[in-house]
């Protein structure tokens, strides 16, 4: 995928060009293009004189981290405790079968990315299925289509 | 100098020396799997674990790694309790199970008595028990090739974004210092392939042996200030012309004299 990396400067500008700004210029990478781009950590290795193998260590150690593109709307599907008693892997098959993908793929027109995540922290509306922002409680299989329909 | 007391034997230390370095220095054996002696110690392995106590408290104990534990006055260490052995053996039992083929923990592990581990093996493990030397002496030695890559049951020793790293110079100082032998390298035909990078050796000018990878060479006259020559003779010629050397100023001695 191309990029226009010329954003990155402005990144780059709101910190302290030291060690201490990694994680929250990487932050600000992931929020720009859903993801870290390879020149993008190089750059930022570059950039903040820490070496690329430190850069590549800190991003693949976090979770919010993303080193593959991925999809304009991110659906999570909650599989904690409450929500797997109540249904969540029905959820994620059904959200699997209906977008041709897998858990932590993205699909290939780039809308979504489905994640798999462990608690979301609203058990009482479980099952919950977060989709971008928002989030959706009591889901049932039948309302799943629904779900990912705003295109 | 303080005094601490190692097995009964009263031994001088430096103040806030690490416990394991005088262990070592009093040639007592303590295995460990993560430590060396240039770079920072990590307490990884959790072998070099060994039991403190101080008359003052009372009869109580402590369990500590002793590659992270500043001796300190007074300090009564044994580095062979019976506890001490125990936790060394429920450890290398788990390493066991998780490197069931690694030929140096079966040894350790046999060492303290664990033949066969207790709990269920992994069989498609590998052997890398991510003690972290290589990335820490790949740190110290300032070229920060490697690191650690991923977490929990996904974590690997990596090159960044898993391509032939480009900051490696092919010291082989990782592969060397690894202590189950799994980073794999390659040698032949006159060069070096490590991280699925490709190196070029130095042959030697006299004899054609190669010695290190040019990158290295390179580095080490830049940066070492070491001529480079130097590198083009393998250690074998370099002491066959030393003798020479040495030969010829005994003769202009034995000239001088006569």
């Amino acid at each position: 995928m191309k990029h226009n990396f010329e954003n990155l400067h402005t990144i780059f500008d709101k910190y302290p060009k030291s060690q201490e700004s990694l994680i929250a210029i990487l932050q600000d990478i992931q929020k720009e293009y859903q993801y870290l781009p390879c020149e993008a950590l190089e750059q930022t290795s570059e950039v903040l004189d820490v070496p690329l193998s430190t850069v590549f260590s800190v991003s693949t150690f976090y979770n919010s981290f993303s080193l593959t593109a991925k999809g304009e709307k991110i659906i999570k599907v909650c599989t904690g405790t409450a929500c797997h008693i109540r249904g969540a892997k029905l959820l994620q098959d059904q959200l699997e079968t209906h977008l041709k993908i897998k858990a932590g793929e993205t699909t290939e027109d780039m809308k979504f990315t489905l994640e798999v995540v462990a608690c979301v922290g609203a058990c009482a509306m479980a099952p919950v299925v977060v989709v971008g922002d928002k989030y959706h409680g009591s889901v049932k299989v039948s309302r799943v289509k629904k779900l990912v329909k705003a295109k | 100098m303080i005094h601490i007391t190692i097995n009964g034997k009263v031994v001088q230390a430096k103040d806030g020396e690490m416990l394991l370095t005088v262990i070592r220095r009093e040639k007592i054996d303590v295995p460990t799997l993560c430590h060396h002696e240039a770079v920072e110690p990590s307490g990884a392995c959790r072998l070099c674990m060994v039991e403190i106590t101080k008359p003052e408290w009372d009869g109580w104990c402590d369990y500590v790694t002793s590659c992270l534990y500043p001796a300190a006055d007074g300090l009564i260490v044994n580095t062979h309790a019976k506890k001490v052995n125990e936790l060394r053996s429920s450890i290398l039992d788990m390493y066991l199970a998780r490197h069931p083929k690694s030929p140096e923990i079966r040894q350790l592990a046999a060492e303290y008595g664990v033949l066969k581990t207790q709990f269920e093996e992994v069989v498609d493990g590998d052997n890398c028990i991510l003690c972290g030397i290589c990335t820490r002496i790949c740190d110290t030695m300032g070229f920060h090739a490697i690191s650690m890559v991923g977490r929990g049951h996904g974590k690997e020793v990596a090159p960044p974004l898993n391509m032939a790293p480009t900051a490696c110079v092919g010291c082989l100082s990782c592969a060397k210092n690894c202590p189950t032998n799994y980073i794999e390298y390659n040698m032949e035909n006159g060069g070096l392939t490590i991280w699925k990078k490709d190196f070029e050796m130095v042959a030697c000018t006299e004899c054609g042996k190669t010695t290190i990878t040019k990158e290295f060479a390179e580095y080490l006259s830049k940066n070492r200030d070491i001529n480079i020559d130097y590198f083009r003779k393998c250690d074998e010629c370099h002491r066959k012309e030393l003798a020479g050397t040495m030969g010829r100023i005994s003769n202009w001695d034995r000239e001088a004299r006569s």
